[in-house]
């Protein structure tokens, strides 16, 4: 589904990714951990294909299609879905508007016809009551004034009612207390599925407590060099990242 | 002299020689002073971002207008609830004698009125200030008036909607003077059109707001890029009056707005929500100008600008706060967004206070459209394009969102929208 190779990219001439690898198949969890500064954040965009994030080198496959080569919305039709570990707010623009309007760009792209006004609203508020958000926030401009989990939940909302394939999740357990991660967690799992795949970046194995990975990578300047199952995210929760100073160049575990 | 103002000052005489009515005496007065106004040029200071040359050599044709041809947006605009009056190429279009005006309100023109009231002479040209070059034009070649007056407590429901249409080669000139009694209440809507031909409009209009009356006024400039404009809308609030105004222009050749609210008496309370929009080459000049002649009056102004393309905005915002005027509560802000880097904004916030225990905050920002929120919006599956629509609308949608007419701002909304949807990055 997913087929990252070799993948060397860089932000403002600095070089962060530096041959990333990563496959990842339907219907699977795959958690990405790793220190500050090591490039987490920074898959997340490059992927998305935010302005700035430069590729130097490697190739992404989604689909059997080269990612790379595509618009940012373009990818999000595509079924590429970003939970951003700081959501943007945009006052002015409802999020309700802005959810419709991504839903019908998709449907569109699908060959699908726009859904009517009701249609859609019934299901906006579905998906506000699966991660706890009152209706109140569909009228009000997009994350304005939200609170650190009300636009973690909204990160969520936007990935029911988007339907993705293949979802990434940058630290959206960070600032959380433990309901609201569970609210987060409970809204991944349900959408968990054999064809939904995803992406779990994040800086604590607490999250992968209630989103368990079929595997999970560690990542160090801009590389994976560490993959397990998910017995490694626990090993590191008590070895902590000091030990990846003591792999080689080009240490894989 | 250019032949544009050479003709007007020509109409100007003959109008004032033929005139009899009890104005003529304020149109000869107007004359006289025009006559001794020279033709802006870019060293006027209220002309200083504002070329007048797309005028300066232009022949309209002002003495009949052109047969009466609709946009959709126009018919739309008339099914809203309220009463309509027409007025085409500046001439009244609607019967208004014929019009169902409620209880409490009358609505002539000056020439139906055959005698003019006195405190129709009283008043016309008072709340406009004489400075505006094109106001005492306006003065003098006014076709007509459209006097609009609300008796005392009369609560007017019925939104009066004063609809101009300006085509091609013609000159329109268009006056209003609305007078509200003490507590009364109406809602007054002044829209402008114009088809895609070059065409000039001059409208203005007048409002006198007694003790605890409230006035809800909308001014919408939609005219297009060669449908010239000018003109103004000018407020006097007595004590304890309320204002309520909106005002969207839209840029053209030439588009300049004059809007003038005078505090006359204590506790008088004005709000005034703008919005300028200009693209391709066009321009747009708003001069506002708040008096704060007399003590606890509060204003607080929102004006928003958004410029594509080539265009140029220029936003003038005085507040003058006199001697007198102890406790006065007045804030402007003025924001702005530049969607090239051919466009231009010119904002100037003109405060001059001369009372000492007043509270007066102003600011103005010049900024360009933030990347983060466009990626935002893409990164869902939204097009670039629509992305920049919502973005540029949703930075004026809080201003429309404050309209009180519903209906209006329904209307409004679309066009705002295929407006944003044809500026250029």
């Amino acid at each position: 589904m997913l087929e990252i190779s070799q993948l060397q990219a860089s932000v403002e001439e600095k070089n962060i990714l530096k041959g990333l690898n990563l496959t990842v198949k339907p219907g699977e969890v795959h958690a990405i951990m790793g220190p500050n500064g090591a490039g987490k954040s920074t898959l997340g965009y490059v992927l998305s294909g935010r302005e700035g994030y430069e590729v130097d080198s490697g190739s992404v496959t989604f689909n059997g299609q080269d990612l790379l080569d595509m618009e940012p919305e373009e990818r999000a039709r595509e079924g590429l879905f970003l939970a951003f570990q700081y959501p943007t707010e945009i006052p002015g623009v409802s999020n309700l508007e802005f959810m419709k309007a991504a839903v019908d760009a998709k449907r569109k792209a699908n060959g699908e016809e726009e859904l009517s006004s009701a249609d859609f609203l019934k299901k906006a508020k579905a998906a506000c009551a699966q991660v706890n958000l009152p209706l109140a926030f569909l009228k009000r401009g997009v994350n304005e004034g939200f609170s650190g989990g009300e636009k973690k939940r909204n990160e969520i909302m936007q990935m029911l009612l988007l339907e993705p394939k293949v979802c990434i999740l940058d630290e959206s357990d960070s600032g959380l207390d433990i309901d609201a991660l569970k609210v987060v967690a409970e809204g991944v799992n349900s959408q968990r599925d054999d064809s939904r795949s995803f992406i779990v970046v994040t800086h604590y194995q607490r999250l992968l407590d209630y989103i368990k990975p079929d595997f999970v990578h560690v990542l160090s300047e801009g590389k994976i060099v560490r993959s397990g199952d998910a017995s490694l995210a626990h090993e590191l929760e008590s070895a902590g990242y000091a030990w990846l100073e003591t792999y080689s160049e080009d240490g894989e575990a | 002299m250019n032949a544009w103002f050479e003709n007007a000052l020509n109409r100007a005489v003959s109008s004032v020689e033929q005139a009899s009515d009890a104005l003529s005496s304020l149109k000869a007065a107007s004359l006289a002073q025009l006559q001794q106004t020279p033709w802006p040029t870019r060293k006027t200071e209220a002309w200083k971002y504002t070329s007048l040359k797309a005028l300066e050599n232009c022949h309209f044709d002002s003495s009949q207008p052109a047969a009466l041809a609709e946009s959709q947006q126009f018919t739309r605009l008339q099914a809203l609830d309220g009463l309509n009056i027409i007025i085409q190429d500046g001439h009244i279009q609607t019967d208004i004698s014929a019009l169902k005006v409620p209880t409490g309100m009358t609505i002539n023109t000056l020439s139906q009125l055959g005698e003019v009231p006195s405190w129709v002479a009283e008043h016309f040209g008072q709340a406009k200030p004489q400075k505006h070059i094109f106001g005492l034009v306006n003065d003098v070649l006014a076709n007509d008036v459209i006097v609009i007056d609300v008796v005392a407590e009369a609560n007017i429901n019925t939104p009066i909607k004063i609809l101009h249409q300006a085509s091609e080669g013609k000159e329109g000139q268009s006056r209003v003077l609305v007078r509200l009694g003490e507590k009364a209440k109406a809602a007054i809507v002044e829209v402008f059109m114009a088809d895609s031909n070059s065409s000039f409009t001059n409208g203005f209009s007048e409002y006198f707001i007694a003790p605890n009356a409230k006035l809800e006024h909308y001014r919408f400039q939609l005219q297009s890029q060669k449908a010239m404009s000018a003109g103004g809308c000018h407020f006097s609030l007595q004590s304890k009056a309320k204002l309520n105004s909106t005002f969207v222009g839209f840029g053209s050749e030439l588009s300049r707005t004059d809007i003038d609210i005078l505090h006359k008496g204590e506790f008088a309370d004005a709000k005034l929500n703008a919005v300028y929009l200009v693209d391709g080459n066009e321009q747009f000049d708003l001069h506002s100008t708040i008096e704060h002649e007399v003590p606890n009056c509060t204003s607080l102004e929102n004006v928003r600008g958004i410029a594509g393309g080539k265009g140029k905005a220029t936003f003038n915002g005085r507040i003058h706060i006199h001697r007198d005027a102890q406790k006065t509560l007045a804030e402007l802000n003025n924001r702005n967004l530049l969607l090239t880097d051919t466009a231009q904004i010119n904002t100037k916030p003109e405060l001059e206070i001369y009372a000492d225990d007043v509270r007066c905050a102003h600011g103005a920002t010049v900024a360009q459209l933030d990347d983060a929120s466009l990626y935002y919006l893409r990164s869902r599956g939204v097009s670039k394009e629509h992305a920049l629509v919502m973005l540029n609308y949703g930075f004026i949608n809080a201003l429309v969102d404050e309209m009180s007419n519903e209906a209006l701002s329904e209307w409004l909304r679309p066009i705002l929208q295929q407006r944003f949807a044809e500026m250029g990055e």
